[in-house]
């Protein structure tokens, strides 16, 4: 596990690369050195007091060698509003690594990375990480309509295939990314070894009951409304499968996003609808 | 100017080298703190509630952010006693810092058969005292219902006196319609000192789905937009009784700290700051000397209710 430090960190650039998504760059000597791919920080948003509590935000992007990290957020409250409102030179007070990040296996070859909406924030980290690992990696990026697909250049620059999908037509495949996915598995036969997705769960959920049904390990990054971001306050929990299958019933156990995830394996997670 | 001030404090008996301590469920085991506080700074540690067997806890969402606060009903999820002795104190052990168990049950059975467990164990793993948690409002069963009836408080707590000797502090809840009732049938059935307040049940609501924004409907109110309901509870208790009291209540600076020792209390917890800031109690304690220097105060103990009226 990875250090976990509590720092002042600079504002170095911002930029809204979507309508209300932004895009930070922010000088992190130590953080950076800590970091994996699926990590996130804990920010408080303002100087003062309000709001009260930290956003977890994932880590988009991280530059070891110049030791800076991206985060790429969309405004979803008053928290990440205020955040969005920072200038650059400004110092965000950050808490972090935090989490356990996506594990990608050695034998892995072929990934697959589905990102929905802001859930492609966590993924060109790990599409950075995959590439240096010399895998094949492919990329999906879904979102409702043109306008709100973001980074789609940033995965190419690195070198994967990338596909999106809008859901309004108006850009790529017209329709949901995972009608997308199955098409990609089924029509062109191409069978990833890993899927790694971040999104809305609903999103989240059918990528799980797809990569089930073709016999494929996916890991499914999760959100929750978050405390300590430490795992101290047990306010962040999800629905976790337990191991004793004993029974027919699901039997599960709350695990907390912060520090048990957010990164769980998709084929653990209990989905309520 | 004073050149070292006295930070010592008595509580229930255990002797705090600073009044500062942990709210329970906000510090987790201690453990989880670590990365960014010396345990050893601290007057007391409260860990997190626990209860005989382990408990699942509430359904997601379990926190929602709400004007200068938070709601939390968490539902008391805990390891279990077993499994705090196995794994959890042990590693309190190498600190100097008193460890005070919080401790919760549904049924007065519960709560005996846990404190027995506790109190056989408490010289081997270093357990310094029992915050007994009579004022949960997130649990169906047992939980606050102890602590809003005067008769229900006496019975709990002198019941649990009896299998105890350990320093018994009784947790207080401020949804009740007079706390100093409350206060006193504590005092009476055998509690050493008491802690306030636990959170005030409140709700939030999403407009557009129209549901609770939290999966429990209600839950607990804490934070700054509680100090002053608890700062005028800690008054009007501190005239009440002759034990110790320990104010909590949405302290996240000195400043707030400052008011409740003013107000009467001998020792303060710090609960919702902790996930803020972590090292909000560090910075307390260092706050607290620095005011009592520059005041000329010898002894943290000569503020405890000095309050001016």
């Amino acid at each position: 596990m990875s250090t976990i430090l509590n720092k002042k960190i600079k504002i170095l650039s911002k930029k809204e690369v979507a309508p209300n998504i932004y895009l930070a760059k922010l000088k992190a000597p130590e953080i950076s050195q800590e970091a994996l791919p699926g990590q996130f920080i804990h920010i408080k948003c303002s100087k003062d007091n309000y709001p009260l509590l930290r956003r977890p935000i994932s880590i988009h992007r991280i530059d070891k060698e110049k030791g800076e990290i991206y985060i790429l957020f969309q405004i979803v409250g008053e928290g990440t509003k205020l955040l969005s409102q920072r200038a650059v030179g400004d110092d965000l007070d950050v808490i972090g690594p935090l989490g356990n990040g996506f594990n990608i296996y050695p034998e892995s070859k072929k990934i697959m990375m589905i990102g929905g909406g802001i859930g492609v924030a966590p993924l060109l980290a790990l599409c950075e990480e995959s590439i240096r690992q010399d895998k094949e990696v492919r990329v999906l990026i879904g979102a409702l309509k043109k306008e709100l697909i973001v980074g789609e250049e940033n995965f190419r620059i690195l070198g994967a295939k990338i596909d999106v999908a809008a859901d309004d037509g108006s850009y790529g495949y017209k329709g949901l990314v995972t009608d997308l996915l199955e098409e990609i598995i089924t029509k062109e036969g191409w069978l990833p070894d890993q899927i790694f997705t971040c999104g809305p769960k609903p999103m989240l959920k059918k990528i799980v009951e797809i990569s089930l049904h073709s016999h494929i390990d996916c890991q499914v990054s999760l959100e929750e409304r978050m405390g300590c971001g430490i795992g101290a306050c047990l306010g962040c929990v999800c629905k976790i499968k337990t191991k004793d299958k004993k029974e027919d019933k699901v039997k599960y156990e709350f695990k907390r996003v912060c520090i048990d995830g957010p990164v769980f394996e998709g084929s653990e997670v209990v989905w309520d609808d | 100017m004073i050149d070292k001030p006295n930070l010592e404090v008595g509580i229930a008996g255990i002797k705090l080298k600073n009044p500062v301590m942990t709210a329970s469920g906000t510090f987790g085991y201690g453990q989880e703190y670590t990365p960014f506080v010396d345990l050893n700074r601290l007057g007391a540690i409260i860990l997190k509630g626990i209860t005989l067997k382990p408990k699942k806890g509430n359904p997601p969402p379990r926190i929602i952010e709400t004007p200068s606060g938070m709601l939390n009903a968490i539902g008391l999820q805990n390891v279990g006693v077993e499994i705090l002795i196995k794994e959890k104190l042990p590693y309190l052990k190498k600190f100097n810092t008193p460890v005070i168990i919080n401790i919760s049950g549904d049924t007065i059975e519960e709560y005996m058969e846990l404190v027995r467990r506790l109190e056989e164990v408490s010289k081997e793993m270093g357990v310094a005292g029992l915050e007994v948690n009579i004022s949960c409002p997130n649990v169906k069963k047992g939980g606050m219902t102890w602590g809003t009836e005067a008769k229900a408080t006496y019975k709990i707590v002198s019941t649990i006196r009896k299998v105890t000797t350990l320093p018994l502090i009784v947790k207080l809840t401020p949804n009740v319609t007079d706390i100093k009732i409350i206060a006193q049938a504590a005092e009476e059935a055998g509690a050493d000192a008491l802690s306030l307040i636990n959170t005030l049940v409140g709700m939030a609501v999403d407009i557009d789905s129209r549901k609770p924004k939290l999966a429990n409907v209600s839950g607990g109110l804490s934070g700054p937009a509680i100090k002053p309901v608890a700062l005028w509870m800690v008054w009007q208790v501190f005239q009440t009784v002759n034990i110790p009291i320990i104010g909590i209540g949405g302290i996240i600076k000195v400043e707030d700290a400052l008011e409740f020792i003013i107000a009467g209390a001998r020792a303060i917890e710090i609960g919702t700051a902790n996930l803020v800031n972590p090292q909000t109690t560090v910075e307390i304690i260092e706050g607290i000397e620095k005011y009592l220097m520059e005041n000329n105060i010898k002894d943290i103990n000569e503020l405890v209710g000095s309050m001016k009226i």
